[in-house]
């Protein structure tokens, strides 16, 4: 499976991920989706520089701040400008604190962790609870005035944090265990089948309220690992069945006769031709990470704190129902992702096809 | 046949006991206990210490996990479930109750996706790749790419509230007791109509999805050629040769897609207020009513186990090809 048959087009053959992204490209929707996660990505890690109240960069009483980061690194706002009793308006202070000093703001002056009020900056007015989308708040406002944009771009933030570092860790569970079990057979395969099928005979919601229930005050660090650990099983499998096909292949044979050692065989030379089942899994288990994570948040078992999730605003509508913003958009959001990360699996799962490839 | 059914069937019933005490043991990790929400509770009277002591007592919160569990474990075999904390009364009677609504929605929209997909994955193997196959398969696609419980929520926000067509929530409207049977009968109906949507349109983009790609797989093997060329028609050889050979799979995948309905099912029936056995859980888990947790784990983990099996004998009943000796 490492090396692709020789395509007319080029001489010498392509290695085998070369040619899968030769194929992946070909296929122009999930192309297209892995475009749409890809700025999503760039997105969420730019949220603070689209939406927000805090300058990217200003110059205040003669040094040069950033408070943006804030939005990255929560503790404190710079000293000086707690000191000075911003609360979290800065251009209005800003202009009658320092008048030389200067700001450069954000795209859209909105919030996802407060209510703007009035007069933060000149002619603003203080941003409505359950207001209609407007142009200053393009998607609405829930009932307490923060902005939906603002809650939907840095909820995208948490989607992608909960879907890829969720998953970080289910598969590196699955794939250490599937290994395992499928390398060495045995007691060690009855010991993990076992576990998977224990695993899977209890319905994953049970076993997240479970978990998640356990820690009093769970962050969204445990909410991932709570995902994570609930989440493994699939990719066990699938690891387990391709190392089953993979170990009585020659080269596994010619591996051991020179005298490698097994987690050389198993991490060096199998795993490299299991993974595109593995992958095509893991893409599909993100789709399910972000779905969980808002289901937990909409059912009001979401991570403590205040990071903006859009399971969290989709349950916000619950208790007001006239809002149909605080529906529609994040639900498009999950909507949207969802289908994103399936297309993506579904075209990798097309492009590593072997049966598929000419 | 006989032993290999035997055989799972013991072998499900270690991961039933394992699942039970792994379960019993997180649920008696969390923080908090059901006697708070009793101390607190809704009339106000605020009890002693050797009342809470007592209380505690009644319900095993004073001895280790492990013994509690045992002794929950021996009732279990008796057949006794145990009483529920919150609401006084046997788990098994809850549960059974509690089961009429679920089985009620699961039931109807299973049926309804059976009779939905099979004629979409047959249309689609009969006009695979054209416009319209390409077309429906793009629906099917989104369809399947939609979280039910958004579908949910868009649902109540077009019909509930801003439509006003249909009731939002719960089983009966406030005055079914009045109805007459024919309207009861039609108020249970209308408040059907957007849970089953929910339950049944993703089984359905599932199902299709699945017999779609089989049956294409299908119709370029030997036989079908075969049948072609004996000059049966197009309709006759997917229906009667094609679609045979898909069905084995599909009993398997359907066998498989059970625990993902009771998934589901916490979530929606949370959403549409409905008396079934994931609300049931959603509160039981809610007020840390240990005995009513356990006893719907157990229901649930066994009916997937039980679903995993079935599929496998079936799927063993049916095609000779597979032996399990």
């Amino acid at each position: 499976m490492t090396e692709a048959s020789p395509a007319p087009t080029a001489p010498p053959s392509r290695g085998f991920w070369r040619e899968t992204w030769h194929r992946f490209r070909s296929e122009r929707l999930a192309f297209a989706a892995l475009c749409f996660i890809a700025a999503m990505g760039v997105a969420a890690v730019l949220a603070p520089f689209v939406a927000g109240t805090r300058p990217i960069v200003c110059s205040y009483k003669g040094r040069v701040y950033f408070p943006f980061l804030e939005y990255y690194f929560e503790g404190g706002q710079s000293g000086v400008f707690l000191q000075d009793g911003f609360l979290d308006s800065f251009p209005a202070n800003l202009k009658k604190k320092d008048p030389s000093s200067w700001a450069v703001f954000p795209l859209l002056y909105v919030d996802p962790f407060r209510r703007v009020d009035a007069d933060e900056r000149e002619g603003q007015a203080r941003d409505p609870s359950r207001g209609p989308p407007t142009l200053r708040n393009l998607l609405g406002t829930d009932d307490r005035g923060y902005d939906v944009l603002a809650l939907v771009l840095y909820g995208s933030r948490t989607a992608l944090l909960v879907g890829l570092l969720s998953m970080t860790i289910a598969a590196a569970i699955g794939v250490i265990l599937g290994a395992l079990a499928g390398y060495f057979g045995g007691i060690a395969d009855l010991a993990i089948s076992r576990a998977i099928e224990l695993a899977l005979s209890i319905p994953t919601i049970v076993l997240i309220l479970a978990l998640r229930s356990v820690i009093a005050q769970p962050n969204l660090f445990h909410l991932v690992a709570v995902i994570g650990l609930t989440r493994w099983e699939t990719i066990a499998r699938y690891t387990r069945a391709e190392f089953l096909r993979l170990r009585e292949q020659d080269f596994v044979l010619a591996a051991r006769a020179l005298g490698s050692p097994w987690h050389r065989i198993i991490f060096r030379h199998i795993l490299p031709n299991a993974l595109a089942p593995v992958i095509v899994t893991l893409t599909f288990g993100i789709a399910q990470a972000i779905l969980l994570e808002s289901a937990l948040s909409f059912l009001g078992f979401s991570a403590a704190g205040a990071d903006a999730s859009w399971g969290k605003t989709l349950s916000n509508w619950q208790s007001n129902r006239e809002c149909w913003w605080l529906a529609v958009f994040p639900g498009l959001a999950i909507f949207l992702s969802v289908l994103a990360y399936n297309l993506i699996a579904d075209g990798f799962q097309q492009a590593t096809d072997p049966r598929q490839r000419n | 046949m006989l032993s290999y059914v035997v055989r799972r069937a013991l072998i499900g019933c270690v991961t039933l006991f394992l699942a039970s005490f792994v379960v019993y043991g997180l649920v008696r990790a969390i923080p908090g206990d059901p006697t708070a929400f009793e101390a607190g509770g809704e009339g106000g009277a605020r009890l002693s210490e050797e009342q809470l002591a007592e209380l505690r007592k009644t319900y095993g919160l004073d001895r280790h996990w492990t013994v509690a569990y045992a002794s929950w474990l021996g009732n279990l075999l008796t057949g006794d479930l145990g009483t529920s904390f919150r609401m006084r009364r046997p788990v098994a009677t809850l549960i059974l109750e509690a089961a009429g609504p679920t089985l009620l929605l699961s039931v109807t929209s299973l049926l309804l996706a059976y009779c939905i997909s099979i004629p979409l994955g047959l249309h689609a193997a009969y006009r695979f790749g054209k416009a319209d196959e390409r077309l429906s398969a793009a629906v099917v696609y989104l369809l399947y790419s939609l979280p039910s419980y958004v579908v949910a929520i868009y649902l109540l926000l077009l019909f509930g509230v801003k439509l006003r067509w249909l009731p939002l929530s719960r089983m009966y409207g406030p005055n079914y007791d009045d109805l007459t049977t024919h309207q009861k009968l039609w108020d249970l109906a209308a408040h059907l109509v957007l849970p089953v949507t929910c339950y049944t349109y993703g089984a359905v983009a599932y199902y299709t999805r699945f017999l779609r790609a089989n049956l294409s797989e299908v119709v370029r093997q030997d036989f079908i050629r075969t049948a072609r060329a004996k000059g049966l028609g197009e309709g006759a050889i997917l229906v009667r040769h094609a679609l045979r050979s898909s069905l084995v799979p599909f009993v398997t995948m359907v066998g498989l897609s059970l625990p993902a309905l009771f998934s589901g099912s916490v979530i929606l029936e949370r959403i549409f207020s409905w008396p079934g056995m994931g609300r049931l859980f959603f509160d039981a888990f809610l007020y840390r009513d240990y005995p009513l947790v356990m006893g719907l784990t157990l229901t649930f983990s066994l009916l997937v186990v039980a679903g995993t099996l079935i599929a496998d004998v079936l799927c063993a009943a049916v095609d000779p090809r597979i032996s399990y000796d």
